[in-house]
């Protein structure tokens, strides 16, 4: 068996000019495509050869995406349920990848030459690109239908479906899965995301009556922390969903080429310290890189990260004492904000307020918590992902200090250190016709239940109780269960519906409910 | 080399460096900065596999990236951002006027593919003009993204090392050794960059891949026309739109349309050892065994219990078709039948099965492995602790070497003054600090100055530089006196201890 790999190899060594012609026109289509344009090479190598493996006389594959229900064993505690997830991200796939002329003869062409040698074989199913590029110019006879966009449904139920309109592109369906499945990312974080606000929204109200600056609660500070500039703009413009303050750029990029806002921008930040503008002062000159750095910037937050020697002697020596009179004489609007980034993140955050409220005078709020004079703030920017969050905050409360003292950032936590397995995000095919007929199809596996997939076509309804179902096999055409929330966005290569950023992040806003279930 | 033309560079940082320039000392000249994959107590991975740079500065640096447009762009943008004016215009005007847009910027790095103990320092960035000390750390944000092709490299190579392990010592030989993992990630990352990206470092350690895009990241930036191959395979659509009754056909279908070449059929749609007994090893069981070896049925389990899963099918496969021994004694299924488990396999349970198997007297030829998001998603710049820190500045004309050294975290410490990596007189790898170091000595190599790039490595030289060594093959052969003196020089470089 292992053989195979090996004359694969040595085959290609004897096929020198073949190669070299294919890698040239390879090379030109790299350097010259438009994102688009990468249809034919952007999915799984498996995906390549499904066309020859679906029953004869298929005309239709309809699948679904989903983010399973876990029934987790009740003996494996999980911290956070992830019970709903926020629907967001399919609009910039859509925009950026299956819109439009995606094929041209060129590409056809040169993806056969790809394949070829990726598979050693021919097996690249030029006459079904062909096709596509002869009827439809090279747009996508395929339609999409979805939850809108920032819409927040339990898991388990249908967030869009994907089908084939035209009879001889059946193939096409499980084609675009897995750019699609790449929705997983965008849905994620947005989830991690609006969970983590709850956990502030319920703090901030305890200790303080009021949501005031919620949403500027937790900083993205995730660009350097994940896996790519695409990663980032995508990551981050999925986490401003539920709040407004980014370290992240890239995010604001994206939502403003694929979403729009009425807002000249959505996000926004401050000025702020890294180590090395602390630490090319030298050791020595600690308090001369802090003096100099609020002067900058006098009349805006800015935030200074203290820990490059010792975080202890910074607040107590540095900022309660030497430098005391020029933190006082800044406004409410214009805060120093400390920043440590080391050490065990509750243990740190306790032990900096504790400072600091020794240093300076402290108020007590009407629900009876210690706050910090407006002028001098904390930041906790290090190690701080929706467990260590909830015991930050929780901690606080117990030592009575409020949250207003407080804003988070996150990087890798927010951004980076998630996977598809935390919603079970997960692409079926569900239905499909065969000689004329429809059949509901899935999949049961014997060995793991929760991996069963959903049956027929599906639609989303609300029942009576304002709860959300899915229907399966059909059933969602049946008049009695009302409207079907899936809505048609992308047919036959065009978008026919968008969402601005403004819708996604009011279907996304905390409800009145939710808070109150929140803070019983 | 252009790096990609819409891009804008300018934005392409984390918002608060905008406001760096104005925080550092004055008259500051230089700001030297390095990246290293810090060494952690208890931390599971012991060496790096540097990959990634060649890519983000074909794409990202190389160049003129700074144009008059991107100029106001930015400073639109910036001034939306933090509701005010902090944007440093006229430092990025400089850079258009004095070099055409191009960064005055030296990288130096180790060369891609190397092998290099955690601890070490793998680049450094300065800025080759006074007027631009700033620059330095504003590319910070960009090349910690290094963190993800290195992890990805190392990952899968600490793959390779478990997998070269089992092979070796069940069958006796590393053959095929290249096609035992296949990157099946493509769905399971955040981005078509990153599995591009991912793609690619797996393809530095192994030869199979799904992730496509991959190929073409290799094809494009390391100048390997064909890096890695793939096989026809069945997905649960194209069996299940059979339906239930008719899983049979489905697998008929499949061994017709791909007669010869190997093939991968998955198959518990419905019942997993049923397929294998009832369908695979009765129904459909000549024409199985019609099959040449090269053109293997590999079965492939997709849910329960990975190691669990495989002691049972891999059963019920040995009693419908038999088995022959190895010659170490290892049983083998017959060479027309494979399975490859493509679901939960991490660098844990991977060892798990092929330890379990191996007890039963299975050889680990008999197994493919297909990995997801454990290849190219669930890592983290944790993972290795990778970080970019300052290390040595100049103001007013004089040298100084700077660091953190936080009390609340010791191996946060970095590394001080000018660097470079020597392999010293026991053969071991070492950062020298303070700017010690002999320039004939040192392996960082200058890869990037001024906007050009100075040194290139193919894929080809990478995957040299990255092959196993024989201590990772057969571990039980390690000198233990070996092993001590590696302790001690490993501990000797742990962060902070000077």
């Amino acid at each position: 068996m292992c053989l195979v790999f090996i004359k694969i190899k040595s085959r290609l060594k004897c096929r020198r000019a073949v190669r070299i012609v294919w890698s040239r026109a390879l090379a030109e289509l790299f350097r010259n495509a438009t994102p688009a344009e990468f249809l034919t090479i952007t999915a799984c190598s498996s995906n390549v050869t499904h066309y020859k493996q679906y029953p004869p006389n298929t005309s239709k594959v309809y699948s679904y995406f989903e983010c399973r229900e876990k029934k987790t064993d009740p003996t494996k505690l999980r911290k956070v349920k992830y019970d709903k997830t926020v629907f967001y991200g399919l609009q910039y796939i859509l925009h950026r990848y299956l819109k439009g002329q995606v094929v041209t003869r060129e590409k056809i062409q040169e993806a056969k030459e790809v394949y070829r040698e990726h598979f050693q074989d021919d097996v690249f199913n030029e006459k079904g690109w062909n096709y596509i590029l002869e009827k439809y110019n090279g747009h996508l006879p395929i339609e999409i239908k979805a939850v809108p966009e920032g819409s927040v449904i339990p898991r388990g139920n249908v967030l869009f479906t994907v089908e084939s309109t035209d009879p001889e592109c059946y193939w096409l369906t499980n084609w675009v899965e897995t750019i699609l499945v790449q929705s997983w990312y965008p849905i994620t974080v947005a989830t991690n995301s609006r969970e983590q606000k709850k956990i502030l929204a319920k703090y901030l109200m305890e200790t303080s009556g009021s949501l005031e600056g919620l949403e500027y609660k937790l900083h993205d500070f995730g660009y350097r922390g994940v896996s790519s500039q695409e990663t980032a703009g995508i990551g981050a413009s999925a986490h401003l969903v539920n709040f407004k303050g980014t370290d992240t750029v890239a995010g604001i990029c994206v939502i403003k080429k694929y979403y729009g806002t009425k807002d000249p921008v959505p996000g926004f930040s401050v000025p702020a310290a890294e180590h090395s503008t602390i630490t090319a002062w030298g050791k020595d000159h600690e308090k001369d890189a802090f003096e100099h750095i609020i002067k900058q910037f006098p009349s805006v937050p800015v935030s200074i990260v203290s820990d490059s020697y010792d975080i202890y002697n910074a607040c107590e020596k540095i900022w309660g004492e030497d430098l005391r009179g020029l933190i006082e004489m800044r406004s409410a609007d214009a805060p120093l904000v400390v920043r440590p980034d080391s050490g065990n993140p509750l243990d740190t955050v306790l032990k900096v307020l504790e400072i600091l409220g020794k240093k300076f005078p402290l108020v007590e709020n009407s629900k009876g918590y210690k706050v910090l004079p407006p002028y001098i703030r904390v930041i906790q920017g290090d190690g701080v992902d929706i467990n260590t969050l909830q015991e930050i905050v929780e901690g606080m409360k117990e030592h009575r200090w409020s949250i207003e003292n407080i804003a988070f950032g996150s990087g890798g936590a927010l951004l980076q250190k998630l996977t598809r397995d935390l919603l079970n995000c997960s692409f079926k095919c569900s239905y499909v016709v065969t000689n004329g007929l429809g059949v509901n199809v899935f999949k049961d596996p014997v060995a793991d239940p929760n991996k069963r997939s959903k049956k027929g076509r599906l639609s989303l309804h609300r029942t009576p109780s304002g709860d959300f179902v899915t229907l399966e096999e059909g059933k969602g055409d049946l008049e009695e269960y009302g409207e079907d929330l899936l809505h048609t966005v992308f047919r036959n290569g065009k978008i026919v519906k968008t969402y601005t950023f403004d819708e996604v992040r009011d279907n996304a806003k905390l409800k009145e409910s939710e808070l109150e279930d929140l803070l019983l | 080399m252009m790096a990609a033309q819409d891009f804008n560079f300018l934005l392409a940082t984390d918002s608060y460096k905008i406001t760096h320039y104005k925080q550092y000392p004055p008259n500051v000249s230089k700001v030297y900065s390095y990246f290293e994959c810090r060494r952690k107590k208890g931390a599971q991975f012991n060496e790096v596999v540097f990959f990634g740079l060649q890519y983000l500065l074909k794409k990202y640096l190389a160049g003129a990236v700074v144009t008059e447009e991107k100029i106001q762009e930015a400073k639109v943008f910036y001034q939306m951002h933090f509701k005010q004016t902090v944007f440093d215009e006229e430092g990025w005007r400089k850079v258009l006027e004095k070099y055409d847009g191009r960064l005055p910027i030296r990288i130096k790095a180790v060369p891609e593919g190397k092998i290099i103990p955690r601890g070490n320092v793998l680049f450094t960035v300065e800025n080759t003009d006074p007027d631009f000390f700033w620059l330095t750390n504003y590319i910070e944000t960009m090349l910690v993204q290094m963190w993800y092709p290195i992890t990805v490299a190392t990952i899968s190579r600490e793959f390779k090392k478990i997998l070269a392990k089992h092979l070796k010592a069940t069958s006796g030989s590393l053959e095929g050794l290249d096609a035992k993992l296949h990157d099946f990630g493509y769905r399971g990352v955040s981005s078509q960059e990153s599995a591009a990206l991912g793609g690619a470092a797996h393809l530095v350690n192994f030869c199979s891949t799904d992730t496509v895009a991959g190929l073409l990241m290799a094809q494009r930036y390391y100048g390997c026309p064909m890096a890695g191959f793939s096989i026809p395979a069945a997905e649960h659509s194209t069996i299940i739109s059979w339906g239930k009754s008719r899983e049979k056909d489905a697998f008929e279908c499949l061994l017709d349309q791909f007669p010869s070449g190997p093939v991968a059929v998955v198959s518990d749609s419905y019942d997993i050892f049923k397929a294998c007994k009832h369908i695979w090893g009765d129904k459909l069981k000549e024409r199985v065994m019609e099959r040449s070896e090269d053109s293997a049925l590999i079965i492939r389990p997709d849910s329960g219990d990975p190691a669990q899963m495989l002691l049972e099918v891999i059963k019920i496969l040995e009693e419908c078709f038999g088995c022959s021994l190895n010659s170490v004694g290892y049983k083998v299924l017959p060479s027309y039948l494979r399975i490859i488990q493509g679901d939960g396999i991490d660098l844990n349970s991977i060892n798990e099965i092929l330890e379990k198997l191996s007890d039963e007297g299975w050889s680990a030829e008999n197994m493919f492995f297909g990995c997801g998001s454990a290849l190219l998603q669930k890592i983290n710049r944790d993972t290795l602790n990778c970080a970019f820190k300052c290390s040595y500045v100049e103001t007013n004309g004089k040298g100084m070497d700077v660091y953190k050294q936080p009390v609340t975290d010791p191996s946060k410490g970095s590394k001080r003054g000018r660097l470079s990596l020597r392999r010293n007189s026991d053969g071991f790898i070492e950062t020298v600090e303070r700017g010690a170091g002999k320039p004939e000595e040192d392996m960082l190599v200058t890869v990037f100055e001024n906007g050009t790039i100075l040194q290139e490595y193919t894929l080809d030289e990478i995957r040299k530089a990255a092959q196993l060594w024989e201590e990772d093959v057969n571990p039980s052969q390690h000198n233990e006196e070996d092993s001590n003196t590696l302790e001690i020089h490993q501990k000797r470089i742990m962060n902070g201890v000077h």
